[in-house]
């Protein structure tokens, strides 16, 4: 199970990599891939949407199970991974990089400092 | 500990498919909200093709539908279209175990072993088929998750929506053999790919009765409501339908 160091992590199992100009990569972290199984389908959230932290924002569709996603963070979608559209089996793949889901532009870039750090987040994991 | 639940008995009740649909959510909804966990179960009116959440309706032959008299619906769990009305649906609503045992995997293990134990008291023999990679259109040419077949044939499919830390699964115990299968009411390039799904349809999968096994509705329902009590240890609290179902709650489909 693998736990980057350079990204910060929520209770539901979602992972944020702060990039520059106040905007963030999101994914589902490593746990979550492996405990809903194989991804056959993400249903993107449109850019422009705007997204409020711990609310749904997308779902994913594995072994006939519907999933949803919740926004790690608040903020404006402003980039999908299109590519999960042919290869949603990226999310398994590589869950913290070409698995990424979308990228917010931030409305507080404070709220980040929330998040669990990969540490904390193990830790939660474990306990599971 | 024993727990209650809720057991909402729909077998026979006049329900259109999408109404049957907005049963399950509003099951899962009331879940979310704090209700007792609950086993709905319900048969369909006449035969309906559901489909899952993300399926295209361009999977559907819609003049085959209307010419034989099928319904369509989309449900709001995943997998592929599966054809209903000689069968018994259950829907469990409840909330969703923390750590490993809510898993996707592990709950439809958890479930598989509910309809395990009630197929034996019907005298069948089942075993849980795990996955088989992807499945076509119709969803009981493939076994994924934890559907059962007995001899290598399929005889219950379920799907799940995970929602709110809530779980809904829902699934179809073949009873008899339709006059139509999926066969006859999905698009296919050719009639050669039809006849070849009608093919891997009827060589796949079985029903109660071809089974010799007993499959008049009452009875299969009450051995699913008996083994969901025995084995994951709960009492009922009886109620009829589910409160609130409004078609404007029904299902939209996608694609």
């Amino acid at each position: 199970m693998e736990f980057p160091d350079d990204v910060r992590y929520t209770r539901e199992h979602e992972w944020v990599r702060v990039e520059g100009g106040g905007r963030a990569r999101v994914g589902i972290t490593d746990y979550a891939q492996d405990a809903l199984g194989d991804v056959v389908y993400v249903q993107l959230p449109d850019t422009g949407t705007n997204a409020v932290a711990n609310s749904s924002v997308c779902e994913v569709e594995s072994t006939k199970s519907v999933s949803e996603v919740y926004a790690p963070l608040t903020g404006t979608v402003v980039e999908v991974n299109d590519a999960l559209a042919q290869t949603p089996e990226l999310v398994n793949q590589d869950p913290y990089g070409d698995g990424w889901l979308f990228v917010l532009e931030l409305a507080d870039a404070g709220e980040v400092d929330r998040l669990l750090d990969a540490t904390a987040y193990r830790s939660f994991v474990d306990e599971q | 500990m024993t727990r209650t639940w809720r057991l909402v008995d729909d077998v026979g009740r006049d329900l259109t498919a999408a109404e049957q649909m907005a049963a399950d959510v509003v099951l899962l909804d009331d879940v979310a909200r704090g209700a007792e966990p609950a086993l709905r179960l319900y048969t369909w009116r006449q035969p309906t093709l559901t489909l899952g959440r993300f399926q295209p309706r361009d999977d559907v032959d819609e003049n085959a539908c209307a010419h034989l008299g099928v319904d369509v619906v989309a449900r709001p769990t995943g997998g592929r279209a599966l054809l209903h009305g000689a069968d018994v649906t259950y829907a469990v609503a409840m909330p969703r175990p923390e750590g490993r045992a809510g898993t996707v995997a592990e709950l439809y293990e958890r479930l598989a072993a509910v309809l395990v134990a009630a197929l034996a008291d019907l005298g069948v023999d089942a075993a849980v088929a795990h996955g088989e990679g992807r499945a076509g259109a119709a969803c009981f040419a493939a076994a994924q998750g934890a559907d059962l077949r007995v001899r290598g044939r399929k005889l219950c499919g379920s799907a799940q929506l995970q929602r709110d830390g809530c779980v809904l699964q829902h699934g179809s115990l073949r009873c008899e053999p339709l006059p139509v299968t999926e066969a006859d009411v999905l698009r296919f390039p050719d009639d050669r790919a039809r006849a070849a799904v009608r093919e891997r349809l009827a060589a796949s999968t079985v029903t109660l009765a071809e089974l010799g096994a007993p499959h008049d509705v009452a009875t299969v329902a009450s051995a699913l409501t008996s083994a969901f009590a025995r084995t994951l240890d709960v009492t009922w609290r009886s109620s009829v339908g589910v409160e609130g179902i409004a078609k404007s709650r029904a299902v939209v489909v996608h694609g």
